[in-house]
């Protein structure tokens, strides 16, 4: 017996201050399915997630018009606190995932405003627990977590009212390979106990074959495919359901130019164990490793920001550091001003405006970009700095497969000036832009290589432990 | 007896005290001699820090209490220095409810501080309102860290030889970023039942205690004494 768990009539919604929105949208979602909803950046992604949480309109202002329901009842006729106790939300940043800052208050926080009798408090608090194996992680403070411990606390949050159907937003933007594997793996275990699951990402090669619906937006339009195999044989680039599959032909081998900087016998406090490495002018190095193997550490010895406790961090300037939220690192009243902040020659701050598609926005203040060419400033700042060394933490994360491409081809640029270090998860994107693979684990080097057609298959088999040694912890557990 | 005062655990207090406190105290400078409020009321934290053994923000205290005094005796006599020990001297006022306020910041978390600005049966929007200012602070301390960095791999130092143009750059992304949070922390809050209508209940079920009662009563016949000294110098 198949019953529906969201039902959507011509749902649209319009924002007060621009044209952005989404239009004519019906679906309807069974219990017990696996929903994949996605689509490029700015699609309405978000939007449509938000009118299923309740944001909108209860948060959020705008013209909304259609018609919505979850298990058989209107929305229209439900608060936002009824909708919630039936749909759990798991956002993709901490800080809105997380009301407090504490992993045991966190999971009280819901039962307590919904008035909970501390027994009952208790009694559910022990339920989860055990459910998700988290007994290590209560009472600590939520920030001090590693990301892979983080969703899960952000899992049994979200479900601590005993929510039946489950919205995820870009789960596996901030994991690692195994993480998101093991994410994946936990879906497939709720989809089995009758949970109903939305998961709107970029990615999705962790939900291989248990998809059941796909909502694909396109421009604020839904087109529906019914199955996993249909969505597959789509002209949309479906972004490797199989990731190890891919095709994607290495680059010619360059010969070693010059060393700009470089890590001797480094050791930094027990996170980073005698690390030595060089990086070359003209060479695109990836590091890869588990969240917390130590990788952002290293770029942080590189920047200067830690001393090693051992060894010598050789740098003649400091690196250029793109962070992964710009959020932090811009500064300036205007495009145009934000750059002359790092160089002072208009000249080539329009040239490389132009190059990166930011020209007609020169005059913006840079917090009113959107994510995208927020990312592209920061990218133009790399290239007007000439550093000889360009750090980028996770460049793709949260990004759509035509944005990824656009910043391979920025960073191959980057490299005909400087050497380029690159922290990423994302297989697809190690494979378009590498070359060079640096494997961190438990903070010592296990390999260092040059990506070539043979050693393809080396690449692929870290990301294959990466996978056994999460997913085979959970087993043991 | 004094024995079993020095193994004692660290007291625990209703942070609805804490909160009181802070109200109270700053506007009953409108009533009292300021100098004998100050005196009071650094003593009261004093007292307060020691029994619950944050021992590090009473050095801080320390520190800064005095420092600050020093330097307005240091300037007083001085024509051209004076504005800058006037400056402090108001300032220092503050220093002592700064402390406490840092207390209830620090120790509790936000699910608590609700739960105490529930019993005294408040509007729950203002409840909502002071829980989220809250949980602000220590989202900023975060963030700053990370700014500061920022800034630093950009260039643009922080120096007092351009306090202007420091804090322009320093202070425009956190007012941009502070209208963002306030946003992700509204979302966080509605999809976890903050709207429900019923009796907000507590897991960690703050009543209030003989300690607490002690506490208040310490801290009004303080201020009764206030009262009573102005009487007397009149």
């Amino acid at each position: 017996m198949e019953k529906n768990a969201l039902v959507a009539n011509n749902l649209t919604f319009t924002y007060e201050e621009s044209s952005e929105g989404i239009s004519d949208i019906n679906f309807s979602i069974n219990e017990g399915e696996v929903v994949l909803l996605t689509g490029n950046s700015g699609c309405g992604k978000s939007t449509l997630l938000k009118c299923l949480n309740g944001l909108i309109p209860t948060v959020t202002e705008g013209d909304l018009s259609g018609e919505l329901s979850i298990t058989g009842t209107s929305y229209s006729e439900l608060r936002m606190h009824q909708i919630n106790k039936i749909m759990g939300s798991v956002f993709q940043n901490p800080r809105s995932q997380f009301f407090t800052e504490n992993t045991t208050a966190e999971l009280v926080f819901p039962m307590e405003n919904y008035g909970y009798k501390k027994v009952d408090m208790q009694k559910r608090l022990d339920e989860l627990k055990e459910t998700f194996g988290i007994h290590q992680l209560m009472n600590r403070n939520i920030y001090t977590l590693s990301s892979g411990e983080r969703q899960m606390i952000a899992l049994a949050s979200a479900v601590t009212m005993n929510q039946k159907i489950l919205l995820f937003d870009e789960p596996s933007a901030n994991l690692d390979y195994g993480n998101a594997m093991l994410l994946g793996q936990i879906i497939k275990e709720m989809k089995n106990n009758g949970y109903t699951i939305i998961v709107a990402d970029h990615r999705f090669f962790y939900l291989n074959g248990m998809i059941d619906r796909v909502l694909f937006l396109d421009n604020g339009k839904l087109k529906q495919y019914d199955s996993e195999d249909e969505f597959k044989s789509c002209n949309y680039d479906t972004r490797s359901f199989d990731i190890f599959s891919l095709d994607i032909p290495c680059r010619k081998i360059i010969n070693h130019e010059k060393v700009i900087a470089s890590l001797k016998n480094v050791s930094f406090k027990d996170i980073l164990k005698d690390i030595n490495l060089e990086f070359h002018k003209g060479e695109v190095t990836v590091l890869v490793g588990s969240n917390g193997a130590g990788k952002t550490t290293l770029a942080k010895l590189l920047c200067k920001t830690y001393k090693p406790t051992q060894g010598v961090v050789d740098t003649n300037e400091l690196p250029f550091f793109i962070m992964q939220d710009p959020d932090y690192q811009l500064f300036g009243t205007s495009v145009i001003n934000e750059l002359t902040l790092v160089k002072n020659d208009l000249d080539s701050i329009k040239s490389c405006l132009r190059n990166l598609g930011l020209l007609p926005y020169r005059h913006k203040h840079p917090f009113d970009l959107s994510g995208g060419q927020k990312q592209r400033l920061q990218i133009a700042m790399a290239t007007l700095c000439e550093k000889p060394l360009i750090i980028f933490d996770e460049p793709t994360s949260g990004l759509d497969v035509y944005s990824m491409h656009s910043v391979v081809g920025e960073i191959l640029k980057l490299k005909e000036k400087s050497g380029v270090l690159v922290i990423s998860h994302d297989y697809e994107f190690i494979r378009h832009v590498a070359d060079r693979v640096v494997f961190l684990d438990e903070g010592t080097i296990k390999e260092d290589f040059i990506l070539t057609k043979d050693s393809v298959s080396n690449l692929n088999k870290i990301f294959m432990h990466m996978q056994e040694e999460r997913c085979n912890e959970k087993v043991e557990d | 007896m004094q024995g079993v005062m020095l193994v004692m655990k660290s007291l625990k207090l209703n942070p609805i005290v804490l909160i009181l406190i802070n109200i109270i105290a700053p506007s009953m400078y409108i009533f009292i001699n300021g100098k004998y409020l100050q005196a009071f009321l650094f003593v009261f934290a004093s007292m307060l820090l020691i029994l619950m053994k944050r021992f590090k923000s009473l050095v801080a205290l320390f520190i800064i209490y005095f420092s600050m005094m020093g330097i307005y005796y240091m300037t007083v006599n001085s024509e051209k220095l004076q504005f800058i020990g006037l400056f402090l001297i108001v300032l220092v006022q503050s220093v002592p409810c700064l402390a406490l306020a840092s207390i209830l910041v620090r120790k509790y978390n936000s699910a608590q501080l609700l739960s105490a600005l529930e019993t005294i049966h408040i509007p729950r929007v203002l409840v909502i309102a002071v829980t989220i200012t809250l949980k602000y602070i220590p989202t900023f301390k975060r963030e700053f860290s990370y700014i500061l960095e920022s800034m630093r791999l950009r260039g643009i130092s922080f120096s007092l030889k351009h306090p202007i143009k420091s804090f322009q750059y320093f202070i425009v992304p956190q007012l941009f970023r502070c209208a963002a949070l306030a946003e992700e922390v509204t979302a966080a809050g509605f999809v976890k039942g903050i709207d429900v209508p019923v009796k907000r209940t507590s897991y960690y079920e703050e009543r209030i205690r003989v300690s607490d009662a002690a506490v208040l009563l310490v801290f009004v016949t303080g201020l009764a004494g206030g009262f009573l000294w102005k009487r007397m110098h009149l």
